[in-house]
């Protein structure tokens, strides 16, 4: 009974952790692209009789889009990647005021800047547009206008509720109605990659994607990841210590719930040793009598536990998009360490029972 | 065939030492029926013991068939005690999850593999001749004292022990039942079984053919 519910507690622990974890990642994971990809360039410092001019980029080669997005979805480590956001910048007038354009596909961008919140709705259509919260206060322009720009006009859906980022200076299109006005066809600035990064390392997909990709900037965002990382470790770990003190405290209650039993059947062991059984068969019997409770605690405690599982997560509400998945091999798993661990609890108690004499034994009769 | 030659036994409790047996010698010859009387505290049933090899003797030689099985080590003891030796006891011990055949068979499930069918047959059969026909498969807490008493007979039989060791075998039960069980005790000595019985009852005493009465650990 005590290791049925200990097996159950660590099982439904396990579980609820696994659930949690993915959860997390996937959660985490909507909070921003942890890979960068861009064109490689060259840096120039150009300064003149004092004056400095700044950085210019020479040497740059536009990425292709479609190129640039199976290659990364042909990676080995394909099933970590959640989104590709593929965009492009261009820069253009607004009445007087200079504006960057950035063209995004929808349907990839939103799943990872699901912290943007808009006073209306994101387009639904190529000549919608969403437009930063300090962008839209320096034009004039709210929700419901219309604005021209690459002599195209556009109906502005949204405007970004301030991010603090550069998205409040920036009005976002659809990638292919800008790279249609701007005569830029398939081609991209850079991409943001999100990727699910629990148990394998960054630095794997980046280099993966850098075998697809020779001649690209590919640079990991480690501390977003590692951020990732260590939130998903640390629920990880967690459950780990509980499961370790709820294992240790259910073999001290097995090698105690022995140690009673021996003494309560002082009299079938005098009675076995009387009929010729050995010490060591005394022993036997007790160990594979532990045995066998502990791998049936090992079966109804795994059963139990994967059922509570549900339970728990239901009651914390933090398993979205995750739910607990039945394990043949855990369960064997399960079975196979719970069985050695009564066996090792028992092993102490089942000796002392099996080295009483008969005749000390006898004396219970 | 059994000769127990000054034969001591000393118990210590507390710090306090008890001489249960005072250089006792007896010898049993095969086929006896012998019976060990005496009052509770006597050492009759501590004699028993060291003569089923139960209990090791402190001091004196115990020799069966010539052999000192004071200095047989504890494998030999457990071969002995399996083929040759069988003991029955007041509270007719009965492993209480295993039914009235499974007890019967005991001696044999010191191993996972099941008992062989000939095995079981005998089992039944001794069941039967205890009078228990039909009553195979019930648990002890299912069977009365002296019914259970019969179950412990019979795997005395099964085993075909040489020599039965029984102490106080009727002392739990009623006169009648008693009786009965006393009576196949009786019919298994006539089969050439050696039986070496403690009780208090000087009735059940007269059955044997021998009786040696005890007390402070000598035979008065």
């Amino acid at each position: 009974m005590v290791f049925t519910l200990g097996v159950m507690s660590i099982v439904a622990l396990y579980q609820v952790s696994l659930v949690i974890g993915s959860s997390m990642e996937k959660k985490l994971s909507t909070y921003g692209a942890n890979i960068l990809i861009s064109p490689s360039n060259e840096t120039l410092s150009v300064s003149y009789g004092g004056f400095h001019l700044g950085d210019m980029l020479y040497n740059v080669e536009p990425l292709s889009e479609k190129h640039t997005v199976s290659a990364v979805k042909s990676i080995e480590l394909k099933e970590r990647i959640s989104s590709v956001a593929p965009k492009l910048v261009a820069t253009t007038k607004i009445g007087d005021t200079a504006v960057a354009v950035v063209g995004v596909r929808w349907e990839n961008e939103l799943p990872i800047k699901s912290y943007w919140a808009t006073n209306g709705e994101f387009p639904s259509s190529p000549d919608e547009i969403v437009i930063g919260s300090k962008a839209a206060e320096n034009l004039g322009i709210h929700t419901g206008d219309t604005v021209n720009f690459f002599g195209s006009p556009f109906r502005v859906s949204a405007v970004l509720y301030p991010t603090g980022g550069d998205d409040d200076n920036v009005i976002l299109t659809d990638l292919g109605a800008l790279q249609t006005i701007t005569n830029r066809q398939d081609e991209v600035s850079f991409l943001e990659v999100a990727a699910l990064c629990s148990g394998c390392p960054i630095d794997d997909i980046v280099a993966q994607i850098r075998k697809q990709l020779p001649g690209t900037d590919i640079k990991a965002l480690s501390n977003v990841v590692n951020q990732r990382m260590a939130s998903i470790t640390f629920v990880q770990r967690l459950v780990l210590s509980i499961s370790l003190v709820i294992l240790v405290t259910a073999a001290t209650m097995v090698g105690l719930s022995m140690l009673s039993a021996v003494n309560e059947r002082k009299k079938d062991i005098g009675l076995l040793r009387s009929l010729g059984y050995s010490k060591g068969r005394v022993f036997f019997i007790f160990c594979l009598e532990a045995g066998f409770i502990g791998i049936l605690s090992g079966i109804i405690g795994y059963f139990s536990g994967f059922a509570a599982s549900f339970k728990a997560l239901s009651l914390l509400a933090m398993a979205e998009g995750a739910s607990p998945v039945f394990d043949f091999n855990h369960l064997l798993i399960t079975c196979s360490i719970i069985g050695v661990i009564t066996v090792l609890a028992a092993s102490y108690p089942a000796w002392k029972g099996a080295s009483i004499e008969p005749s000390q034994a006898l004396m219970a009769l | 065939m059994l000769q127990a030659i000054n034969i001591n036994k000393i118990f210590k409790s507390e710090g306090q030492e008890t001489q249960v047996l005072k250089n006792i010698s007896l010898e049993i010859p095969q086929g006896e029926f012998l019976s060990i009387v005496g009052r509770s505290g006597s050492g009759k049933t501590t004699l028993l013991n060291v003569l089923s090899t139960l209990v090791r003797p402190d001091d004196g030689e115990l020799l069966y068939h010539g052999d000192d099985l004071t200095s047989l080590p504890e494998s030999g003891l457990n071969r002995l005690r399996y083929a040759d030796f069988s003991v029955i006891f007041q509270f007719h011990h009965l492993v209480p999850y295993l039914t009235a055949l499974e007890n019967t068979l005991l001696p044999f499930m010191s191993s996972l593999k099941p008992a062989p069918r000939e095995l079981v047959d005998k089992a039944s059969d001794c069941l039967g001749r205890v009078g228990l026909a039909g009553k195979e498969n019930r648990l002890p807490g299912n069977l009365s004292g002296g019914e259970q008493q019969r179950v412990a007979i019979a795997r005395a039989l099964v085993k075909s022990s040489r020599i039965l060791f029984a102490d106080e075998p009727t002392g739990s039960l009623d006169k009648k039942t008693g009786a009965e069980i006393m009576d196949l005790i009786v019919d298994l000595n006539s089969e050439g079984m050696t039986v070496v019985m403690v009780t208090h009852d000087p009735e059940y005493a007269k059955l044997a053919g021998r009786s040696v009465n005890m007390e402070d650990g000598v035979f008065v």
